[in-house]
């Protein structure tokens, strides 16, 4: 099965931007957390070794396997959730850790795989040209599930993350425009529902937040407002490595995490940007043109969602940074801190790898 | 490669327009992101450096007070405070339990100081406990990691070596009240800090307190500095070198131990003050400490009103003291010369109506010194016939009464010097002739502050120089010497008088100094309130219903120094005033003249 020709076409391209947008990640978390213990630092360089070892492995197992185990791997996924929901200890105020001697996974991250495989399992047979109804119920529900256990967690921002790859299912599978009407209606009825029930008052704070940021400079409009001014005052050059006075002394929150990027901004202005939105989206490329290259519609399935998620999850972060959308608490992935997320992003992205390293396979 | 089975082309078609959507979204990002961090740079780039960088002020130390012989009066010692910096606080309930398990403050009265500070910005420390003692330091300083919001931090602290003594004169320090810091002009005073509010620390105030000096440091997102950017020193305070002799002040002040009055000594020649002494007195050093609200309140509530400094605020009746006046205008208006004669019997009818001597068997025939002497009222009654009570009043002020000294302390009162006039005006009556001849003993409406008294007195003892008196030595010369229009020769009629009650057997023989000419005129006034009567039999005293006063100068010829005392429910001048006044003098003498001058006498 796994004859040289498959060697050959490993996309090391891919992952060699990979590895290199993480580096970057390391290198600003290095800066931005300077003043506490490195032991975050060497953490996450431990982590992209197991990530990268993690993804060398699972490109040597045939994506169409992996395809047909995917169904129990769903189920699996969404028993270990709820059962994080019921019997799961509290870590930073949620239940989305499972704790493994001084190791902590978070499945939400994990269970973001197993939907996408699922997902490109079921339409790989699909070849109507619009999507039926049934097929619109059905790739809500799967996404939908795990999502809404996630936010029970109570983790509104990873599972904010799910709706691009519900959003590429859609488009791939071409929806109809009353569908698209029916998503509307029911997520203002769910919208308004949710604002009145669900939302908890700092997630309701921050969504006012986003509409009036400087009301409450110490509150929840603080965040927002000290990334605005950490990324403005970096200007066109930055202040310097390990300058950035926003970053260096901690008016910035969550600075290796959610705002990583407002570090790269501060220290590295906005050319230094540039060069990151350039590498980010070069690796976001690679990964979209393997859609175009894959043998059959699994393949393109797999491709597509792992890229929509990745880049809605940039997108999102992003644009939270500046006030373009609520702060969530959406890292970038690969370059924010986290051992979880680097690894199930890099577990993504192999299945991409996975798809292009086979597209001869059947020749 | 024509191996593919399926037809993609349709799903691939749509992927490409996702990804162009991508691609256009994350330009508009970019675009964004250029405003912010290009355009609107430099208004971020200031948000971002007033962030960071803070002002903090650092006191410039207070001048200290002296006597004329530099003997500290008013210094500063190190002392430690802890203040609250709410821009770093992240839990108020946390921070203020911590707060008052460290200090042993109840948590109710630190809302309470919090509370009144809260319309000051929040990076404005708050200063919570001050003076604090070593252990307590010791505590928080082992502590400070945990509460990055609490500054423990050193400045100068006012002490008053001799506590009571000179309170009066040298006044206070108190926190700068909430009020005065939203209202100053420009940004002179920060909150917590402490500005004079009485006497001399509140008169040179601005010379005292020097500039504040401040440091920018860079500060993190808890207020907590990282490192210096700038630094200003602060310029001490001026030191003020007071005309007040404290061997004196303090003579006077045993002297008043246990009464109520005043004692000021001046030298007539300069205006110098050299005693102030207002009794009961307190101890400024408790108003120092910004926690002494009780403190504060038992010296308010206090009945012998130990803050009123009885030297320019008291308000009394000159008694037979004003006869100096009286003397004065007459023998200028010609009504009689010093040779002109009375009868005294004890009493007189005057506008049918009795007037008392307080000498009841009566002074017999009297000229003007020995009516001065024996401060016969029979005498200055007739004067009082033949002089009008605005002629009165014109002399009066003439001498200083019904006016401010213009001496450097705040808080001067005024007194009063009744004339036709001000009877219209705020009684709405007219003046009746009656009422003048109390006036001309020293009774009736007139008030004077003691030290409008020893001003009197040192005009006669210059023999009309007018002086300004004053507490602060001053650095230019004195002024040109201006005079009052009467001549040499009227005041040394009057001083006859005054020396020959001292030294011949006259009301003011307490006063009596051998070999040093004191010259003085007593006084009793009869005013007393009900309340205060019944106090003072209440703390066992005896009953004595008059104010006492002596007013007096010494030597006769070439007076140096003036000494006027006031004792409250002393009794006759003759008295209890007198010889305090005497003590003064004594002390006086002993000191600055010189040793073979008294040992020749």
């Amino acid at each position: 099965m796994l004859d040289r020709r498959i060697f050959r076409e490993i996309d090391v391209l891919t992952i060699l931007l990979m590895v290199l947008v993480s580096i970057i990640g390391i290198v600003f978390v290095y800066s931005a957390i300077y003043f506490q213990a490195s032991q975050f630092v060497w953490r996450q360089i431990a982590f992209l070794l197991v990530s990268l070892l993690a993804l060398l492995v699972a490109i040597m197992i045939d994506y169409k396997f992996l395809l047909s185990i995917s169904i129990p791997l769903y189920v699996l996924m969404n028993l270990i959730l709820m059962g994080l929901l019921l019997f799961g200890r509290v870590v930073a105020n949620t239940r989305s850790w499972i704790v493994l001697g001084s190791f902590q996974v978070q499945p939400s991250e994990l269970t973001k795989i197993a939907v996408i495989l699922v997902l490109a399992r079921i339409f790989s047979e699909y070849r109507e040209d619009r999507m039926s109804f049934k097929a619109f119920v059905l790739s809500s529900t799967l996404v939908g599930l795990p999502a809404f256990l996630t936010a029970l967690q109570p983790d509104l921002g990873t599972a904010l993350t799910y709706i691009p790859i519900l959003i590429g299912t859609y488009i791939l599978a071409g929806i109809k425009k009353k569908y698209v009407i029916i998503i509307l209606v029911v997520s203002l009825i769910a919208g308004v529902g949710g604002w009145n029930l669900a939302l908890k008052d700092y997630q309701k704070k921050r969504i006012e937040t986003l509409l009036t940021p400087n009301q409450d400079p110490r509150g929840a409009g603080y965040q927002l407002r000290q990334s605005k001014i950490a990324i403005g005052s970096g200007g066109l050059t930055g202040k310097g490595y390990h300058k950035g006075t926003q970053s260096q002394l901690r008016f910035l929150p969550a600075r290796h995490t959610d705002f990583i990027m407002a570090v790269i901004a501060e220290e590295m202005g906005f050319l230094g940007l540039l060069v990151v939105f350039a590498l980010y989206f070069l690796f976001l490329y690679r990964l979209f043109s393997t859609v175009w290259l894959s043998p059959d519609r699994a393949g393109v399935y797999l491709a597509f969602l792992v890229a929509m998620m990745i880049s809605g999850q940039f997108l999102i972060n992003v644009m939270m940074l500046v006030g373009l959308f609520p702060i969530t608490g959406i890292p970038i992935p690969l370059l924010s801190y986290g051992g979880s997320s680097l690894l199930s992003n890099f577990l993504a992205c192999s299945l991409v790898i996975n798809v292009r390293m086979r597209r001869f396979a059947f020749i | 490669m024509a191996r593919i089975y399926e037809d993609l082309s349709v799903v691939i078609r749509r992927s490409k327009v996702a990804l162009m959507v991508l691609a256009a979204l994350l330009l508009l990002v970019l675009i964004f992101y250029w405003k912010i961090q290009v355009l609107d740079h430099q208004k971020y780039w200031k948000m971002a450096e007033a962030n960071r960088i803070r002002e903090f002020p650092l006191s410039a130390p207070r001048g200290l007070i002296l006597d004329r012989q530099k003997v500290i009066l008013a210094e500063n010692v190190p002392s430690f405070k802890v203040s609250l910096v709410r821009e770093a606080v992240t839990d108020y309930d946390r921070t203020l339990e911590g707060l008052s398990q460290l200090l042993g403050l109840s948590q109710e009265d630190l809302r309470k100081r919090i509370d009144r500070y809260r319309l000051l910005p929040t990076f404005e420390p708050i200063v919570i406990k001050d003076n604090l003692k070593l252990e307590e330091v010791s505590i928080i300083e082992a502590r400070k990691d945990e509460f990055p919001e609490i500054k423990l931090e050193v400045e100068p602290r006012r002490f008053y070596p001799f506590g009571q003594t000179g309170a009066h004169l040298i006044g206070y320090l108190q926190e700068v009240s909430v009020d005065e810091l939203r209202t100053q002009p420009e940004k002179r005073w920060r909150a917590g800090e402490m500005v004079g509010k009485a006497g001399l620390e509140k008169q040179y105030n601005d010379q005292l307190s020097g500039r504040d000096g401040k440091v920018q440091e860079m500060v993190d997102s808890l207020g907590r500095p990282r490192a210096e950017i700038s630094r200003t020193e602060p310029q001490p305070g001026h030191n003020l070198e007071l005309t007040i002799d404290f061997d004196l002040q303090k003579k006077a002040e045993e002297l008043l131990l246990g009464r109520e009055g005043a004692i000021v000594a001046l030298d007539p020649r300069s205006g110098d003050c050299l005693v102030w002494a207002s009794s009961p007195s307190y101890d400024p050093n408790h108003f120092i400490s910004r926690f002494s609200a009780n403190e504060w309140l038992a010296i308010i509530n206090d009945p012998g009103k130990p803050l009123e400094n009885r030297v320019i605020r008291g308000l009394y009746s000159p008694g037979s003291t004003f006869k100096i006046v009286m003397a004065l205008a007459a023998l200028n208006e010609g009504v009689i010369t010093e040779n002109s004669t009375f009868f005294c019997s004890g009493s007189i009818e005057i506008y049918n109506k009795e007037f008392a001597c307080w000498f009841k068997p009566g002074h017999g025939l009297l000229n003007l010194p020995e009516a001065i002497k024996n401060s016969c009222n029979v005498y200055f009654y007739q004067l009082g016939r033949r002089l009008d009570i605005d002629t009165i009043a014109a002399y009066a002020r003439m001498m200083g009464l019904g006016q401010k000294t213009e001496v450097d302390l705040p808080g001067e009162k005024e007194g009063l010097v009744p004339s036709t006039d001000w009877k219209r005006k705020f009684l709405r009556q007219a003046w009746f002739p009656g009422e003048t001849i109390s006036v001309a003993i020293g009774q009736g409406p007139l008030l004077v502050t003691p030290l409008q008294m020893a001003y009197l007195t040192s005009l006669v003892a210059s023999r009309g120089k007018k002086i300004r008196p004053h507490l602060v030595k001053s650095r230019e010369d004195q002024p040109a010497v201006s005079r009052i229009d009467l001549p040499e020769s009227i005041i040394e009629k009057v001083v006859e008088g005054m020396w020959r009650s001292v030294n011949n057997q006259g009301t003011g023989q307490g006063a009596y100094q051998p070999g040093f000419d004191v010259c003085g005129k007593t006084g009793s006034t009869q005013l007393i309130s009900r309340e205060t009567a019944e106090r003072l039999t209440q703390r066992g005293g005896e009953l004595k219903k008059t104010h006492s006063w002596f007013t007096g100068f010494a030597p006769r010829d070439n007076p140096e120094i003036v000494v006027t005392v006031l004792v409250e429910f002393g009794g006759m001048g003759g008295q209890t005033a007198a010889p305090i006044a005497g003590q003064i003098f004594k002390a006086y003498r002993e000191k600055y003249v010189r040793q073979t001058d008294i040992q020749r006498d």
